[in-house]
């Protein structure tokens, strides 16, 4: 017992001392990022127009009521839903397929390699217009190419209407997080050691047994870390449908980050922006200890 | 001895804190400062535009050369933000007080800026400038909109004009359109979907609502408050008239029978790009589209003709305009005027409109050979005819005017789609302007 508080006091004025070093790194990233934060949460309760900024003041939860109050919102709230898990589990599920084909080496793999994961070197909003071009109703290549083929007699508008704007701007958005869980889920595969197949090969188990009972289990911290954070950005993410939609037609595109954007863009509204980014936090929030506590583990922190 | 040490390293923390804090907050304020007043050293201006776009930039860049060129004491610093949001960005600069001196300001975007505080009443500047005198009407306006007072100078107008294809109209035998009606019916003549061929590119999308607007007021002609656009002379909305209605109807049919069906969605550039690929006949757009026609589209394929009038032969117009404006903070105001009158003095003035494509802000520039002819004329049309083609004020001093841009788009495509009706659109923009005109500060 003696001994350890001899380790301790020494340590303690090295402690303070790494703290004081630190200190100015802690009060930036305080002013910085925590700043930011809990002003845009002052916001969400304020009347703040970038209109008259002369006149800011407290208008308790009138923010939330106005945007609870708007079919938009509840439109994009409904939207972001299937924004967020159908894209996900089409990235999901198509990088992991690229994932397991570009485990094993072959001839110029790189090159390949290359070009699966390029679309993640490009801009969401660059994604959004090429893709806008792609599917334009009138000359757009998507339409020529299935006028050609004979899969459709007459252009489709794939953008003007509501039965397929959404669907479209879905499309996109897998196309460009799939080189995400590609890369990811690739490098987990390559850190399984060859022994543990092996071993299961001895056991008599075919590539489906290797794939649920060693594969899997072994890339489970970065299945769950990837997930959680890909959730938490496509959620945010509304470049893609900003450029190919605007969020239209008639709303019908609007997620809860084009939503917020429109807010400010052209209303101004900077307090009504704020209410609805607050309500983006407590969801996400909600989803992270929900999906953490599901999956029962503390793992994904390691990522 | 150990609070003493602590102590002690909690002040030499703050110091290391404040010190780096001050100097990243204060280093390009305090520079220009220095600077400036260190006698014959060079000042720098911070610029940013708004509506951007790179043969745009390119042509201010050599524009901003030859003005350094001309005051050697001092350079220009050009921000181009992207367009897409660059006026959020500025407003956004502004109400934090970032380092800028000269600022595009745009005839929507002034309102905001004076209620701000943001920019600079130039009066003192504007009364002792010779080339002030020869500003024409439409631009001596604009610059004076917001309380008869010159807080920004235009670089050019932008005024709408209709844009045919020649060679169409030619084979059908048929002559522009003079109305809206007429933009019905010969735009369903020239539509053949089996050919990719329709008659109007609409532009339901992103600005959209300049159109349905546009329309709205050309069949409210003879009721409308010329000063307030949003209203008529009885103090009623335009959107509460039997005339709204037909109106709004009728756009609905140049969609539904003459316009591509994607075009619901489309904003400038795939109303632009339809017409130049021989997609779409006819394109109501702005001057700056002159340049890209020229470029893309063979000669005598195309032409310009005045904006549809209304079923009373009437077409109220607005004259756009943006130009460049100071900043209220600005240290370096006597500079930044310079830069101010160099852009707008007629010579540059002329430089920068044609490459552009916009009509120019003197009245000297009505002689030049290149606004004479061509697909200028129409503009000279129209101002020759002012009982037709009459000008209005657009509603940009109005808190709620730019989001009542997307509630007029999103309604206008909930309308089209058949998700509400023409009464329940025109009664929620009849609403919306009631109560904005309700709010509006005196």
């Amino acid at each position: 017992m003696k001994n350890t508080a001899k380790i301790k006091k020494p340590l303690s004025g090295q402690s303070k001392f790494i703290f004081f070093c630190l200190l100015p790194a802690i009060v930036l990233v305080g002013m910085f990022t925590f700043y930011p934060f809990f002003r845009g949460i002052g916001m969400a309760f304020q009347k703040y127009t970038l209109f008259d900024l002369t006149d800011i003041h407290f208008i308790g939860l009138e923010n939330f009521r106005t945007i609870f109050a708007q079919p938009q919102f509840l439109q994009a709230l409904s939207n972001s839903f299937y924004w967020v898990f159908i894209s996900l589990i089409c990235q999901f599920v198509i990088g992991f397929i690229l994932a397991l084909l570009l485990k094993k080496p072959f001839k110029g793999r790189g090159i390949y390699q290359g070009f699966v994961f390029y679309s993640w070197a490009m801009s969401g909003f660059l994604i959004g217009i090429i893709w806008r071009w792609m599917l334009n109703g009138q000359i757009g290549v998507m339409n020529d190419l299935l006028l050609k083929v004979g899969l459709i007699e007459e252009r489709i508008g794939f953008l003007s209407d509501p039965k397929w704007s959404l669907a479209s701007v879905i499309v996109a958005n897998i196309w460009y997080g799939i080189a995400f869980f590609a890369i990811m889920l690739l490098a987990a595969l390559q850190s399984i050691p060859d022994d543990l197949y092996e071993s299961a090969g001895i056991d008599g188990a075919n590539w489906l047994h290797k794939l649920f009972y060693v594969t899997i289990p072994y890339i489970m911290p970065t299945i769950i870390a990837s997930t959680l954070l890909r959730v938490i950005w496509i959620f945010n993410f509304p470049d893609i449908i900003y450029a190919m939609t605007n969020g239209g037609p008639a709303g019908s595109t609007h997620i809860l980050a084009t939503y917020m954007m429109d807010k400010i863009m052209f209303g101004g509204d900077y307090g009504q922006a704020a209410a609805a980014g607050v309500i983006m936090i407590i969801l996400l929030a909600m989803y992270t200890i929900f999906y953490l506590t599901a999956t029962k583990s503390g793992k994904g922190a390691d990522f | 001895m150990v609070r003493t040490k602590s102590r002690l390293g909690f002040i030499f923390a703050c110091t290391i804190l404040v010190s780096t804090v001050l100097s990243g907050c204060g280093s390009s304020s305090d520079e220009k400062i220095d600077s400036a007043s260190k006698g014959g050293a060079t000042v720098t201006l911070k610029m940013i535009e708004s509506l951007t776009s790179p043969e745009r930039t390119e042509t201010l860049k050599k524009m901003l050369a030859v003005f350094e060129q001309q005051n050697p004491g001092i350079k220009v610093e050009l921000i181009s933000p992207p367009l897409q949001n660059a006026d959020t960005k500025i407003a956004t600069m502004l109400s934090a007080k970032e380092d800028l001196d000269v600022l595009e300001v745009r005839d929507i975007t002034a309102k905001q800026f004076v209620t701000n505080k943001f920019i600079e009443d130039l009066k003192p500047y504007t009364s002792k400038w010779d080339d002030y005198k020869t500003l024409n009407d439409s631009a001596k306006m604009s610059a004076e909109y917001i309380d008869n007072t010159p807080y920004y100078i235009p670089y050019g107008l932008y005024q709408k004009v209709l844009f045919y294809r020649k060679d169409w109209f030619d084979e059908k035998g048929m002559t522009p359109p003079a109305t809206w009606q007429e933009v019905y019916e010969k735009g369903k003549a020239l539509t053949d979907p089996a050919k990719n061929r329709y008659g109007y590119a609409y532009r339901g999308g992103a600005g959209g609502d300049n159109y349905t607007l546009m329309i709205t007021q050309a069949f409210n002609a003879d009721q409308i408050n010329p000063d307030d656009s949003m209203f008529l002379k009885d103090g009623k909305t335009i959107f509460s008239t039997p005339e709204a209605k037909q109106a709004m109807d009728l756009f609905t049919k140049i969609y539904n029978e003459a316009s591509p069906k994607d075009s619901l969605n489309w904003a400038f550039s795939e109303t632009v790009e339809s017409f130049v690929s021989g997609v779409t006949a006819m394109l109501i757009n702005d001057p700056d589209v002159i340049a890209v026609t020229k470029e893309k589209m063979k000669e005598g394929t195309w032409a310009t003709a005045p904006i549809p009038l209304g079923p009373t032969g009437k077409a109220p117009r607005f004259v756009g305009a943006a130009g460049w404006g100071m900043t209220s903070y600005s240290t370096h105001k006597e500079e930044a005027w310079k830069l101010i009158s160099f852009l707008s003095n007629p010579e540059q003035n002329l430089v920068f409109s044609k490459a552009v494509g916009l009509i120019p802000i003197h009245t000297t520039a009505a002689e030049d050979e290149f606004f004479k002819k061509g697909a200028y004329q129409p503009f000279i049309e129209m101002n020759n005819k002012p009982d037709a083609y009459f000008m209005m004020r657009d509603a940009t001093d109005y808190q709620g005017y730019g989001e009542s841009k997307k509630i007029a788009v999103e309604d206008n495509q909930a309308l089209i789609l058949k998700q509400r009706s023409t009464e329940d659109v025109l009664k929620n923009w009849d609403t919306y302007w009631t109560t904005q005109k309700a709010n509006q500060k005196k």
